[in-house]
């Protein structure tokens, strides 16, 4: 406090120094309202909470009345585990269509296949894919590899289902939001490595990549907005235990850490300028520059993570959408 | 933004949702957000269309709740209209207003007049100026006026997060003020009240309408003592001169003894212990109090002692470490943190 607004309010008209980017003001407006809904910090005593508080909607919100239809199918996850998957279409959609499958966004510990997935189901009625998406094994019951190898063994499900599914070959994406962001970009190493399904497109999301948490962004919004440091040690370490940060993390489960990034499909990165994915997601695109590959990245002004989930309605979460869609259409659309 | 509104109401039915919709258009205010984005706010958490039409300029200007611009329609399905300030705002449902409807049409209609500047006084920062020193004296005396205080009377200032969770909420002289901790639920309680029925709170010291912003400051360290769930409530006048003297200080600049302090709190017992020796006379009464063998008190005070520069048991030392410990929890308040969702 300075003399000025000593034992009162801050004046208006002067900004104190700022170390990090402020939050865009239609966002801040939201976090007003999102407040306690998800806490900005989530140490591993709140999962539980947040898995009630971050269940997705129903299927019928996420249709919302659209020409959408739902089906559910059941695929065998890692290990040969029934896992269930949702497959949205659209209602006349004929012969095969572009496929997208989802991983959802959640920090690895809570979420479910409708956890935002209002975004992706718009691809549905906009482009004409079939959207799938799975329920994934979260941490920290099931630690790496299984949430991972639950979205891989998804993608060969729809591979080898492809016909039966309506899903084109030639026009397979994978997209993942937050953390599943982070699954789907180590399900397109992984898939390049083994000689997996071919993808024509990975769409990451506010991606969660790197395990070591030694990026300035990664300290710069302890506390504040959604997703913090703490948050992200939190899922980190529900995923790899003790190995979080140290020598034995494997670049499919952080995908950061990879150094052989050529011969990827092409990449869509956004993320907001405000918030600890920030300065990963970016390396991240840069990486895939310098290794010859194609990425697309968008970095918005002010936004914390995920707030077209959270405040779909603003400025830059229209921009963010619009912009995303562009390059969907791009790679996917007829 | 509404479904989320909806499924915070089931998470905790005692939070403050109007509350919210205040904070989020006193942000939009604050943050210069054009009418498009007012609208799709309103839009966005009443879960339908947003319309507003300006008497002059003839314009009109409808949002859906996903903040697209909509073509001229919807007239039959208008809702709560509100005429103000030479213009309409409504609402645009299939049926009957909801319980926020008028609430965020209110809103919305002074955050429109004070972008189209329409309104030369900020309404909502009528609150905020009585308890800014900043603000004219006179100018405050108007303000409380119009708040229906009486210039004679006394007052206290509390405050909360706008996330304080309430076990029953009264009708109260209330707002949101922008303070340098973000935005915080603030009420006006007659001098006599010394109680409010919701957590975390502090509560200010009792001043004629000229210093309520003393008061205020003095509620904003009594909330920041606050530590849920040991010390839900803090009354300032409970610590009088040492609240008014933290109040005035800047707390989170270098304090010599508060600096020598932290070493000691790294001690995960030093929180306990300090408090049970500051209440007491004898180290016999602070281990009863801590509910700790003597021994082990005796042990903690010659680790305490060895880390200060001064005994906190001698005479003037008892001062410096109980106003050292005092400033320390202020320091490192987590009382304006969102509160763990797990307790509620």
């Amino acid at each position: 406090m300075n003399e000025r607004t000593l034992g009162s309010i801050e004046a208006v008209d002067r900004p104190a120094r700022r170390d990090r980017p402020a939050f865009d003001p239609e966002l801040r407006a939201g976090l007003a309202i999102v407040g306690g809904m998800f806490p900005p910090t989530i140490t591993s005593d709140l999962i539980d909470f947040m898995r009630v508080s971050y269940a997705g909607p129903s299927v019928d919100t996420l249709i919302g009345g659209r020409s959408i239809c739902c089906e559910e199918r059941v695929f065998e996850g890692y290990e040969g585990h029934a896992l269930k998957a949702s497959v949205f279409r659209h209602e006349r959609a004929s012969g095969l269509r572009p496929g997208v499958l989802f991983a959802h966004s959640g920090g690895l510990m809570f979420g479910d296949r409708f956890s935002g997935l209002d975004r992706m189901i718009d691809f549905v009625e906009l482009l004409g894919v079939v959207l799938v998406s799975i329920e994934y094994r979260l941490a920290p019951e099931h630690r790496d590899p299984y949430p991972r190898e639950d979205v891989y063994a998804a993608l060969e499900w729809m591979a080898s289902h492809a016909e039966s599914l309506g899903v084109r070959l030639d026009r397979l994406l994978i997209a993942g939001a937050s953390a599943g962001g982070g699954l789907a970009a180590g399900v397109a190493l992984a898939a390049r490595d083994r000689g997996g399904p071919r993808l024509c497109g990975q769409l990451l999301d506010y991606p969660m990549l790197d395990d070591r948490g030694l990026t300035k962004s990664t300290r710069q919004f302890d506390g504040i907005g959604v997703w913090d440091r703490v948050s992200n040690e939190t899922g980190w370490s529900a995923l790899l235990g003790d190995a979080r940060g140290g020598p034995d993390v494997s670049v499919y489960a952080a995908p950061a850490r990879a150094t052989q990034l050529h011969d990827l499909p092409p990449a869509f990165l956004d993320v907001g300028s405000a918030e600890i994915f920030r300065d990963e997601t970016v390396a991240y695109a840069d990486a895939l520059w310098n290794a010859g590959g194609d990425a697309e990245l968008h970095v918005w002004p002010g936004g914390f993570h995920a707030f077209d989930i959270f405040a779909p309605h603003t400025a830059l979460s229209r921009g963010m959408i619009a912009t995303r869609s562009a390059w969907m259409s791009r790679v996917l659309g007829d | 933004m509404q479904e989320l509104l909806a499924r915070l109401k089931a998470l905790d039915p005692n939070a403050s949702l109007a509350l919210r919709i205040i904070a989020c258009f006193d942000e939009l205010v604050r943050g210069g957000v054009n009418i498009h984005g007012l609208l799709g706010a309103a839009a966005s958490l009443s879960g339908c269309v947003a319309g507003y039409a300006g008497h002059e300029s003839a314009r009109t200007l409808r949002v859906s709740p996903g903040g697209e611009v909509l073509k001229d329609g919807g007239v039959e399905k208008r809702v709560g209209a509100l005429e103000a300030d030479g213009m309409t705002v409504w609402l645009e449902r299939d049926g009957p207003a909801r319980v926020n409807d008028r609430m965020i049409l209110e809103r919305l209609a002074l955050a429109l007049a004070i972008r189209s500047g329409h309104t030369a006084e900020d309404p909502l920062r009528r609150l905020g100026d009585l308890l800014d020193a900043n603000v004219d004296v006179e100018q405050r005396r108007a303000a409380a006026a119009k708040l229906g205080l009486a210039p004679r009377q006394k007052y206290r200032v509390a405050t909360l997060p706008l996330f304080a969770t309430w076990n029953q909420h009264r009708e109260l002289l209330e707002d949101v003020v922008h303070t340098r901790f973000g935005p915080l639920h603030v009420c006006v309680l007659r001098a006599d009240v010394k109680q409010i029925d919701a957590s975390p709170c502090g509560i200010g010291v009792a001043t004629g309408v000229d210093d309520l912003h003393r008061s205020f400051a003095t509620a904003l360290v009594s909330l920041r003592l606050c530590a849920i769930p040991e010390v839900p409530v803090v009354v300032a006048d409970d610590y009088g001169g040492l609240v008014d003297l933290l109040a005035q200080c800047t707390i989170d600049r270098p304090l010599l003894d508060v600096e020598e302090l932290e070493s000691v709190m790294q001690h995960p017992w030093a929180a306990q212990t300090l408090d049970a020796l500051l209440r007491s006379a004898s180290i016999r009464d602070a281990s009863r109090i801590a509910g700790v063998h003597h021994s082990t008190m005796q042990a903690r005070l010659e680790t305490i002692r060895g880390l200060l520069s001064f005994d906190p048991m001698d005479g003037i030392g008892r001062t410096r470490v109980g106003l050292a410990f005092l400033a320390w929890r202020v320091r490192h308040s987590t009382a304006l943190d969102l509160p763990p969702p797990t307790g509620r």
